[in-house]
């Protein structure tokens, strides 16, 4: 075979008036893998949570269209197919897995499968596809794999960077060793048919729209969509006032000891560019609160991507104009072998707490008070009597937004990293030895202010069967902030209802459930919003 | 002579459709927004005066738009104790991710009308705590006090035994309470969808059973037929009860429209495009039409068998800007009828409309069959400015805005078809809607597709559908069993009741032998997924499951155990098929052109035939780049396609050769 020239984009200039044309198709392919993950999925998380992210890759790695999924996905996605690229050469049919949080993952559940896409007359890959979806189960030393540990040997199964499909076919091997190490095999083997399923599809559109537009005219088209992004981003940054802006907050403990955890961050903004560094912020924690550097730039990402205010497509445009600086060995920058189960759900919304919290000494008139800042993960455990069967659970709970400079924050909902959907009560009953006796608004844990915040949710389970429940939450102690005067969220509780007593619990532990013991969490509601005489 | 009317209220028009053995005659009157019934009264006096017991079937869209501006009942929503905030809580997700003023809209039942109450069954429909009678009737005084107009029931589990629900209904009523129970509307798993699709029937349920009994008194000796969002009709005493089946209505009859012009025209698989001022509705119809089981309307999840449509929000009033990042964008804001194009002589925005006539693509003095001039000059200085940002030219601007609101079209077409395992190439395009033959050529080019038709009647294909649709009741029961776990006799026991159903409530609208068909179909998945796929009843449903999974997923897992999720069943009174007037064609020609001007297509200028639609005759033919202006559409055919007049004064586009 004749060495041939690798597509270039070098000679196309793509019009700002076709910038739609391709924001469209690149979409398109990041939405159908969406769809075909949920509907083929086995994972609750997968089908009914819709816990994954979707997203097409340039042959660099860097993000040419991200679906409307997960936020906190958003700046781990592009260090997964980073490490994949970097770890296997990989061919045209092979699907790379990984989980592991220190070489392009985020937490152990979250499983990423990065395909490459080789064009004709492209020696190699021309483009990347990544799906990401969080199994119910990947091992470790509790069902669900969201355990309260210490170090991240204990959490699960760490997969490096390895081929799981080779030239279109399944590695058994490989497929042998996750199954074995899992409590439900047969669910992980269906969610890793269906992400394999999700990769294909988009390489086959990518073939396709090639064959329409021509390769060297889609690279062009996927470089001007970055720049496209990146332009305005830098437009929004210019419009804030130059300056550095400095916010700390607190997460409550790892779960072992009652040490609170500062992250704190001084934001500076100049000429188009912002710095986000997290100097000062605590030492990385013994319990699995940690975030990796992904996840730290997933949170800013997020916060970056918020302040502007139309609908650009999410790509590397956003990353571009931002640097961050986060000391190895901290609680935003966990070094191996720390554990990090909770750093993708709790860290992750506190990073969050403190950049917007900066960002409102900047933009005082725009920016909300704090969110809920937990995910509230609760995850069942056990045999279901009826079946004979393991199960593994892992649900998390919306809970109160923080008032708007303009209106109300939003009740009982998922905010900033996370936007995954609740499970029917129905289905759970039908599927699991568990049933939910209470759903509703938790109402009056808003925060007062000129503009209320949201109220957060109450969600009480019964166990119908001897099962470990494992619950990571926070600001069970530090409550939500307001700003401008407005009053801080309740705090969220965690309650054991046991032979008819109450008993109040940690917000990161694990127990035994009885037959008939309830389990009762009220999660945090919103910050207020201004002083509340000023709206009278 | 039997005549036949379709009536489609729309917000701004009330189309009308007669048809009988002389043709079909088509009738345009304003909607009255204060008094819609007003606007049939003078629209049926105009085209049916003539026959005054000519059958009526009647699609509006006051139920949806009650749903979309929460102008719909006082609702009281009865639920298992503990789970009063189903509505407001629905799935815990933000509408939005990254805008920090993210809005959710009001629950369709106020918070100060939710009641709980105390009684429980378990999954299998076994009762864990039972009503208490006390409770009850102090439930049902409350619930008589609190000011609701109507009440929706949705009880934890009642799919599985609707005990709990019919005994509070049944107290309900007997205090003369109008009541939606869930086990009636929708008898299947998962809660927050059932109480969503029960609410809403219970939220429309007043209003539309008002306008229709105050249709039926005004049309006097008219019967009366209403469509549905499954592309069936039912009798208005169905639809007074069950108002949330026709939600969808107007969309679905143009899916229905569009299929039977294709197929007398000879065209089996087609995809149905419906391009209107606002939005665009994507359908595709292989051989049959596509059922969904789930629709939205606005925020409001209804669970209920609808046409399988997917809509963007493109159409020819989609407004053109600029965006921070200095890239074109084209909608989804719309000008709407109101103000309209900047062309229409009232907006000042650039819309996709504007970029078709200043491509000169649109005979500005003939628009609409000369019902409408457009202003050229306005429309050029809505373009200077959006031009000057992006520095280019006002003709490139307008290609642009027409390849981008192209580019949104396209992605609803991917999803309807290769989304769901179709090769778009197999198909003709069948376009209709105001805008729709100003993009067909476009988009058959991009996707493959060789063939284009623009129904004659492309402005009023909702009210046309109509009267093609078949009287449709739909039913469903709940199983969720492995299917080695249940044999087919017992799944035959568990669907009979269903069957015994659509037969008798046929037979209730006048429809027996020949002219029943009852459909029978399962909900199948592997166990453990969440999603379903609907495949025919037979014995072999494992394997025709298996097969339609590779085909939507790419693959598909024969050592998997499937599950039986749900049982359906549609009963159909097939309605008698208008004959759609049809002239064979005695000569082809090729028809000059009545101008030829010249218009930009790809970036050059082409000289270009302008045509009249009522000017041509069936066999009359002729090539791109060639317009034709028609009284309901304006169809353009771009260099590369040719075009055809058939017996049914369609237009059909070919491309190539």
């Amino acid at each position: 075979m004749t060495m041939r020239n690798r597509i270039t984009h070098g000679r196309h200039r793509v019009q700002p008036i076709e910038f739609d044309v391709f924001k469209h198709l690149f979409l398109s392919i990041a939405d159908e893998m969406g769809a075909t993950l949920r509907q083929t999925g086995f994972s609750p998380n997968i089908k009914e949570r819709l816990d994954y992210s979707c997203a097409v890759y340039d042959r660099d790695g860097e993000t040419i269209a991200q679906g409307d999924h997960m936020p906190v996905h958003l700046g781990a996605m592009p260090l997964s197919v980073r490490a994949a690229i970097d770890a296997v050469p990989m061919e045209p049919g092979d699907a790379v897995m990984l989980n592991d949080p220190f070489q392009g993952g985020t937490h152990l559940p979250d499983i990423t499968l990065v395909s490459p896409v080789c064009l004709p007359g492209d020696r190699r890959p021309t483009f990347f596809v990544a799906n990401r979806a969080h199994h119910s189960d990947v091992g470790g030393m509790s069902a669900g794999s969201m355990p309260v540990a210490s170090e991240i040997f204990q959490e699960g199964l760490i997969l490096p960077p390895v081929r799981l499909v080779r030239r279109g076919r399944i590695v058994p091997d490989v497929m042998a060793i996750v199954l074995a190490n899992v409590r439900t095999p047969d669910e992980r083997r269906g969610d890793l048919s269906a992400q394999i399923a999700a990769n294909r599809v988009a390489a086959t559109r990518l073939h396709a729209a090639a064959t329409r537009y021509g390769a060297a005219r889609l690279l062009a088209s996927a470089r001007a969509l970055q720049s496209h992004t990146e332009r305005a981003v830098r437009a929004t940054l210019r419009a804030i006032p130059a300056g550095r802006y400095r916010f700390e907050d607190r997460l409550d403990d790892d779960g072992f000891s009652e040490d609170p955890l500062k992250v704190a961050v001084a934001v500076t903004i100049r000429n188009g560019r912002v710095t986000m560094d997290f100097t000062g912020s605590s030492r990385q924690a013994a319990g699995s609160v940690n975030a990796n550097l992904a996840i730290t730039w997933s949170a800013c990402l997020y916060a970056l991507r918020c302040l502007v205010r139309e609908d650009v497509l999410y790509n590397a445009g956003v990353s571009r104009p931002l640097s961050i600086i986060a000391p190895a060995g901290t609680v935003v920058n966990a070094s191996r072998p720390a554990a990090v189960a909770g750093g993708n759900v709790e860290a992750s919304q506190r990073i969050t707490d403190v950049v917007f919290g900066a960002l409102a000494r900047a933009l005082p008139d725009r920016i909300p008070a704090a969110s809920q800042g937990t995910m509230n993960n609760i995850t069942f455990g056990g045999v279901d009597p009826r079946t004979g069967r393991r199960f593994a659970y892992y649900e998390t709970l919306g809970g109160g937004m923080g008032a708007r400079p303009d209106r109300d924050g939003l009740s009982a909902l998922h905010t900033h990293m996370s936007n995954t959907r609740n499970t029917p009560i129905e289905a759970i009953e039908l599927d699991l030895p568990i049933r939910v006796t209470e759903y509703r608004i938790r109402r009056g844990s808003g925060g007062e202010g000129r503009f209320r915040g949201g109220d957060g949710l109450i969600r009480e389970y019964e166990s119908l069967t001897h099962a470990t429940v494992t619950i990571l939450s926070d600001r069970r102690r530090f409550p939500p902030y307001g700003v401008r005067g407005g009053a801080p969220g309740a705090r969220g509780r965690n309650v054991l209802i046991r032979d008819g007593r109450e008993e109040s619990l940690p917000g990161k532990i694990e127990l035994r459930l009885r037959p008939g013991d309830r389990l009762r969490i009220e999660t945090p509601g919103g910050g207020g919003y201004g002083r509340a005489a000023d709206g009278e | 002579v039997q005549v036949r009317v379709g009536i489609d209220t729309g917000g701004t028009f009330t189309d009308l459709v007669r048809i009988d053995r002389g043709g079909i005659r088509v009738h345009k009157v304003r909607t009255t927004p204060s008094d819609p019934v007003a606007s049939i009264v003078e629209g049926l006096a105009a085209l049916a005066g003539d026959a005054p017991t000519a059958p009526i079937t009647y699609g509006s869209t006051i139920a949806t738009n009650a749903v979309l501006e929460r102008k719909g009942a006082r609702v009281a929503l009865i639920t298992t104790s503990g789970f009063e905030d189903i509505l407001a809580i629905g799935r815990q997700t933000r509408p939005e991710l990254y805008n920090l003023l993210v809005s959710r809209p009001p629950a369709l039942v106020d918070a100060a009308l939710t009641f709980g109450l105390a009684a429980r069954m378990d999954p299998e429909g076994r009762e864990i705590a039972p009503i208490h009678a006390e409770r009850l009737s102090e439930l049902v005084r409350n619930v008589a006090g609190s000011g609701a107009e109507v009440v929706a029931i949705c009880l934890l589990h009642a799919y599985a035994s609707p005990a709990h629900e019919a005994a509070v209904a049944e107290q309900l009523r007997a205090g003369g309470l109008v009541v939606s129970a869930s086990h009636e509307v929708l008898p299947e798993y998962r809660e927050y969808e059932r109480a969503t699709t029960t609410a809403a029937n219970a939220y429309v349920q007043p209003l539309v059973d008002r306008y229709l009994a105050r249709l039926e008194a005004v049309l006097d000796r008219r019967p009366v037929t209403v469509m549905q969002s499954n592309g069936g009709v039912i009798s208005t005493t169905v639809a007074r009860r069950q108002p949330v089946r026709t939600v969808l209505s107007g969309p679905a009859a143009g899916v229905v429209g569009a299929r039977m012009v294709a197929s007398a025209a000879g065209f089996e698989r087609v995809i149905s495009f419906d391009a209107g001022g606002t939005s665009t509705d994507v359908s595709l119809i292989d051989s049959a039409i596509p059922t969904a089981q789930e629709t939205r309307v606005g925020d409001v999840p209804v669970r209920l068998p609808v046409i399988d449509i997917h809509t963007v929000g493109a159409g020819g009033g989609s407004i053109a800007s600029v965006d921070t990042g200095g890239g074109l964008r084209v909608g989804p804001e719309s000008a709407g009828a109101r103000p309209g194009p900047a062309c229409y002589g009232i907006g000042q925005d650039l819309t996709v409309t504007d970029a078709h006539l200043l491509l000169g693509r649109l005979d500005p003095d003939y628009f609409l069959g000369g019902r409408m001039t457009l202003d050229v000059e306005r429309a050029r200085r809505a373009a200077a400015a959006t031009a000057r940002r992006l520095r280019t030219s006002v003709d490139d601007l307008a290609e642009g805005v027409i390849r981008v609101a192209n580019a949104s079209m396209l992605r609803a077409i991917r999803v309807v078809s290769l989304e769901r395992g179709h090769d778009p190439r197999r198909f003709a395009l069948v376009a209709f809607g105001g805008a729709g033959g100003m993009h067909a050529a476009d988009l058959a080019a991009d996707l493959g597709i060789t063939t284009v038709v623009v129904p004659r009647h492309a402005g009023v294909l909702s009210a046309l559908g109509m009267l093609a649709a078949d009287v449709m009741r739909d039913y469903s029961v709940s199983v969720r069993k492995p299917a080695n776990a249940v044999s087919m006799s017992n799944l035959a026991r568990r669907i009979e009741p269903l069957v015994s159903q659509a037969r008798s409530d046929l037979r209730d609208e006048g429809f027996r032998g020949s002219r029943v068909l009852v459909e029978r179909r399962l909900d199948v998945r592997y166990v453990g997924q969440s999603y379903e796929l609907t495949v025919p009843w037979s014995s072999g449903y494992g394997d025709a499951f298996h097969a339609l999974h590779a085909r939507r997923f790419g693959y598909a897992d024969r050592t998997r155990p499937i599950e039986v999720v749900a049982l359906r069943v549609r009963g159909i009174g097939t309605a008698a098929r208008p004959a759609l007037p049809f002239n064979p064609v005695r000569r082809r020609r090729t028809v000059p052109a009545r101008v030829v001007k010249d218009s930009r297509f790809d970036g050059r200028s082409r000289r270009t035939a302008f045509h009249r639609w009522d000017e041509l005759k069936p066999g009359d033919r002729g090539r791109g780049a060639a317009v034709i202006a028609g009284a309901e559409a304006t169809v353009i055919v771009p260099p590369g396609f040719h075009f055809f007049v058939d017996g049914f004064s369609n237009l059909v586009l070919t491309r190539g050769a």
